[in-house]
């Protein structure tokens, strides 16, 4: 079966859930097939290679039998029927090609163009067009249309040829719809969003954006790409090229941590859009606006295209031999002064699998330093390498298909369709079609928390004390499973707070629910604990770990179910090729063999760790390759006073940041898109992406980098990169985590909550939905939907503060002011704040201390 | 608000009487509509509130159902079905008839408030066609003699009522 873009599509089996089917026999066009009980005539068809025209059916959408493309023929029926919503019976004869058919179905594309406007040389969707196809193939040139075609033209439009912006990046033109309804039912149906509408009926049928609004959510962009006609086209893509003069290379959002899979079009010096590239084990074909639009910084014209020096104390354009051997000369100079520890290496965690494992590489084997790491975003690390229970939930071998197999799912800190934009649609389908329960318990409320059954708000940082409470919740009621009476008396000896009670009390959540939660989940056969970037994010999540742990243990929940969720595209792969100081014996060993050397022995510093360093002059020499600490990491004046300390620092990225204007060396650094590799996604499933176009002369990327530094310091890396594709890719298949240990308890102690009085409101600081990471403020469309940052109120607060939306405020915590427009949240209840840290022009970091997240006062400017 | 208590209070109790939310929107609409002459995105943001169903679905619901008026309209809806068996008996003579009576457009409102004339798809009167609804009521096998009685009646009882 060829898919819309002529590429094959694979149809599988519509039993979701796994479960045998009762099987049932039927003939079409004169050959037998059995299928599962359940399966429609049309994927039976589909399944034996038989092509019937569809416009309203989609795979992943529940049938309607709306446009009547599909009609078949079957024996005994009255009148044909739709081939998308019959459902294959025993015995049943079913003939797709009689001339009755034909017939049937070119009446049916006459009707379809009755109101067609036929301007296809002007439509964007020329050459992937479904009606343009199938009239084609079924050859209606003739039209007995007597009367004015309907027309419908909006008067507030300026735009040519009846076209209407219906959301900042989406355009609709009315003439062309067939009333399939896919746009509607995908954005009710899958995404549980409500901004697109279909009003009138009959003729009169109107697609719009539901009345005096817009279509900007989150998915939105698959509105477009499964609309069969020209009638759904975003800005991003129409006008630029025809379809068939750009060519397409496989790839991924290199965002998030999900994997989603992508097409890039582009003509190998411009990319041009990016599609859905279904993959059923990941996307199951829709993708977020981040991956769809998050490919456009690529092409961006601030792209830093030289390297730069710094000379006397200004960065000046250089080339990149000169560039390379003052590297090369000042890490040795520093190697050699003061010895490999004081040299230490960052990497972002959206580097290919590839570079991230070369620049362990070079760091270990060549430098010989333990000091890199790749996780950014965190707070502070404190010291320690994570925790045995952190990194044991971390590295679990997650799917994210399963999830449809869950009972219950509870969400612990993460607003999932801004962290994991798949893994939120994949429990939504979960939820509805399989009856799938969730529970969420955030800091604060969320978008997706809609299909909780019970959302749970925290009191800011009260995390470990709520699963403390939980764990309780669960001795007390005897809920656990595999210890006895006398283990579980000692287990409830390690927690605090000291009773449910009292945890309870401090988390703000009555006892009850928590005790409902303990028991759902105990009596589940297949629960699931995700925990998200809020977890992540919070002060002392090495504590709430151990709780999760324990928790799992106690309920006996299964190793691939109770997860802490990684959040970059290649984060999994980092980690999963030792970018981390200390590693586990089982990856220490795979290394040693492959480079046949010892690895160096210091313990290696992380993230914070090399920013104290830095700043106690212990570290002398930092490359950063594509990561922005100065405008990501918590503490923004912590963090620019490290860098400002180095003696020597080198940063390689796409764009001039906060983070390069510190350097000593700034390197053009290629983007995913214009070189091969592959990344480890949150399952830790390792999936390739490949080129697309080539980057400018003045760019080169973190492998060619990382080789060059290496060869002037006489240092061979000796890996071509089909070698280092392969290498890499055995080290992440070799990975071993240290299993979970059933037997094990750790202590669950909720931290003291600092005092902050001065300071009443809580301030979150992490993505906005339609941002990820510090790049995608190049992207224009993604800008189209959120252009400026701003502070995220809840209205209740405001109305007490005297705030206005769209008036500015000043924030203030202990370490940095900031002045922003405030905006009302549509979630927020309590007096929780939010601001995005997506955007170059605020230092929201500043806000925010390492210790203990942001506290902040915030005051109404006046208006003067 | 727009809609009053009473109002709220009769699409609680219809609301009760369904097995889910959504099947309340017609019963909404309709209240709403009886109460306010017209519906418009005000009243579907209210409905919305009360029945707690995403406001585009009772947008949606509202425009499939020709019979509720979407803009304020006269005291006299004359709706007049242009579908095939009506325009095969004539609707579309009698709508110019119509509106040079009345002076007014399709879709317009007279100026006195009076009757406001819009052509909808088949009411199920085909066996009397031509036809027309205004208001609650039916008035079947129009003819011009007919539709001048019509509206001289409907003129007076204004008058009248107006006393
Ligand atoms: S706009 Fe496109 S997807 Fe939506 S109903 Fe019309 S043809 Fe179908
Ligand atoms: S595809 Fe079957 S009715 Fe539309
Ligand atoms: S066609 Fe006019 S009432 Fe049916």
């Amino acid at each position: 079966m060829q898919g819309r873009n002529g590429l094959p599509v694979c149809v599988k089996n519509m039993s979701d859930n796994g479960k045998e089917k009762e099987q049932v026999t039927l003939t079409i066009d004169g050959k037998e097939i059995s299928v599962d009980k359940g399966t429609t005539v049309l994927d039976a068809a589909t399944l034996m290679g038989i092509h019937i025209p569809t416009f309203c059916w989609h795979p992943k959408l529940d049938s309607i039998g709306a446009c009547r493309m599909c009609l078949v023929d079957v024996e005994k029926f009255p009148k044909p029927a739709v081939a998308c919503a019959t459902e294959a019976m025993p015995g049943m004869i079913v003939r797709t090609d009689t001339d009755e058919i034909v017939k049937a179905r070119r009446g049916v594309l006459e009707f379809m163009l009755l109101n067609h406007p036929l301007d296809c040389p002007t439509c964007d969707k020329g050459g992937e067009c479904d009606l343009q196809d199938n009239v084609f193939h079924y050859g209606i040139d003739k039209s007995r249309q007597a009367f004015t075609r309907r027309r419908v033209i909006d008067d507030q439009t300026t735009d040519a040829f009846d076209d209407k912006r219906i959301g900042p990046e989406i355009i609709r033109n009315m003439n062309r719809c067939v009333t399939c309804y896919k746009c509607i039912r995908f954005n009710k149906e899958i995404a549980g969003e409500y901004d697109l509408g279909a009003y009138e009926r009959g003729n009169h049928t109107v697609i719009d954006a539901a009345p005096g609004e817009q279509i900007d959510n989150f998915y939105s962009g698959n509105v477009v790409e499964i609309c069969p006609v020209g009638a759904l086209t975003n800005t991003d893509w129409r006008y630029k090229i025809r379809n068939w003069k750009a060519k397409q290379t496989l790839s991924l959002c290199s965002h998030d941590a999900d994997g989603q899979n992508i097409m890039l079009w582009h003509d190998q010096r411009q990319l041009w859009r990016a599609t859905s590239r279904r993959n059923d084990d990941i996307d199951d074909g829709w993708i977020c606006n981040i991956a769809r639009y998050g490919y456009q910084y690529i092409n961006s014209p601030d792209r830093l295209k030289t390297p730069l020096i710094k000379k006397e104390g200004k960065q000046v354009p250089a080339s990149w031999d000169e560039a390379i051997s003052l590297i090369s000369k000042r890490f040795k100079e520093i190697k050699d002064s003061k010895g490999s520890v004081c040299l230490a290496g960052l990497i972002g965690g959206n580097q290919s699998v590839e570079t991230a494992y070369l620049f362990n590489k070079f760091f270990r084997n060549k430098l010989h330093t333990n000091n890199l790491d790749y996780r950014l975003e965190y707070i502070d690390l404190k010291g320690s390498d994570e925790t045995e229970a952190y990194n044991c939930l971390y590295r679990a071998p997650f799917t994210i298909a399963d999830l449809e197999q869950a009972d219950v799912v509870f969400v612990f800190g993460s607003n999932f369709i801004k962290d994991h934009p798949a893994i939120n649609l994949r429990l939504r389908k979960a939820y509805r079609k399989f009856g799938t329960k969730v529970y969420t318990a955030n800091p604060v409320e969320t978008k997706s928390a809609d299909i909780s059954l019970d959302e749970m708000i925290y009191s800011p940082d009260t995390e470990t004390a709520f699963i403390a409470g939980l764990i309780h919740a669960i001795i007390d009621n005897k809920y656990y499973k595999n210890i006895d009476e006398t283990k579980a008396a000692e287990v409830k000896t390690m927690l605090a707070p000291a009773t449910l009670d009292e945890a309870a009390r401090l988390c703000g959540i009555e006892q009850e629910r928590i005790v409902n939660l303990a028991k759902v989940l105990s009596e589940a056969n297949n629960p699931y604990i995700l925990a998200g970037d809020y977890f992540v994010a919070s002060a002392k999540r090495h504590r709430t770990a151990n709780g999760m742990y324990d928790l799992a243990n106690l309920l006996g929940i299964k190793d691939s179910n109770a997860i802490i969720l990684a959040s970059q595209a290649n984060s999994m792969g980092a980690d999963r090729v030792g970018v981390r100081p200390r590693l586990t014996e089982n990856l220490k060993k795979t290394l040693i063999d492959k480079w046949g050397e010892e690895l160096p022995e210091s313990p290696g510093s992380n993230t914070s760790q090399i920013l104290n360093n830095s700043l106690d002059e212990e570290i002398d020499g930092l490359f950063i390759l594509g990561a922005n600490p100065a405008m990501r990491y918590p503490d923004g004046p912590f963090v620019n006073s490290a860098l400002d300390k180095l003696d020597f620092l080198v940063v390689a990225d796409l764009f001039e940041t906060a983070t390069s204007a510190k350097a000593d060396v700034v390197l053009p650094l290629a983007g995913w898109a214009e070189q091969s590799g592959a990344y480890v996604n949150v399952e830790g499933r390792y999936q390739k992406f490949e080129k697309a176009q080539d980057a400018d002369k003045g760019i080169k990327s973190g492998i060619e980098i990382i080789h060059s530094i290496a060869r002037a310091m006489d240092l061979s890396l000796n890996l071509d990169n089909a070698a280092l594709m392969h290498e890499t890719k055995d080290i992440v298949d070799a990975f071993e985590r240290e299993a979970r240990d059933e037997a094990k308890f750790f202590e669950v102690k909720q931290a003291q909550i600092p005092e902050h009085d001065n300071y009443p409101y809580r301030l979150l600081v992490g993505n906005d939905i339609h941002h990820f990471g510090y790049v995608t403020e190049h992207c224009p469309s993604l800008m189209r939907f959120t252009p400026e940052p701003y502070l995220e109120i809840s209205p209740n607060l405001a109305e007490k503060l005297g705030i206005d939306e769209e008036t500015l405020v000043r924030i203030e915590s202990t370490t940095g002011k900031l002045v922003l427009k405030a905006r009302f949240s549509e979630y927020f209840e309590g007096d929780v704040l939010f601001i995005p840290n997506n955007f170059s022009a605020t230092e929201v970091t500043g806000l925010v201390s390492r210790e203990g997240g942001g506290w902040v006062k915030i005051e109404k400017l006046d208006d003067k | 608000m727009i809609l009053k208590e009473s109002t709220i209070k009769e699409i609680k109790t219809r609301m009760e009487r369904y097995p889910s939310r959504r099947s309340a929107i017609l019963p909404a609409l309709t209240a709403a509509y009886r109460q306010v002459g017209h519906l418009d995105n005000a009243v579907y943001k209210e409905i919305s509130r009360v029945i707690e169903i995403p406001y585009v679905e009772i947008a949606e619901a509202a425009t499939f159902y020709t019979m509720f008026p979407k803009h304020e309209v006269g005291k006299y809806l004359i709706q007049v079905c242009h579908n095939i068996s009506c325009s095969l008996r004539g609707a579309d003579n009698m709508l110019i008839y119509m509106q040079e009576k009345l002076g007014i457009k399709m879709g317009e409102t007279t100026d006195d408030n009076l009757f406001t004339l819009i052509s909808v798809e088949c009411l199920g009167g085909c066996s009397a066609a031509p036809m027309m609804q205004i208001n609650q009521d039916y008035y079947e096998d129009l003819s011009r003699e007919k539709i001048d009685t019509i509206f001289a009646d409907l003129r007076a009882k204004a008058e009248e009522e107006g006393k």
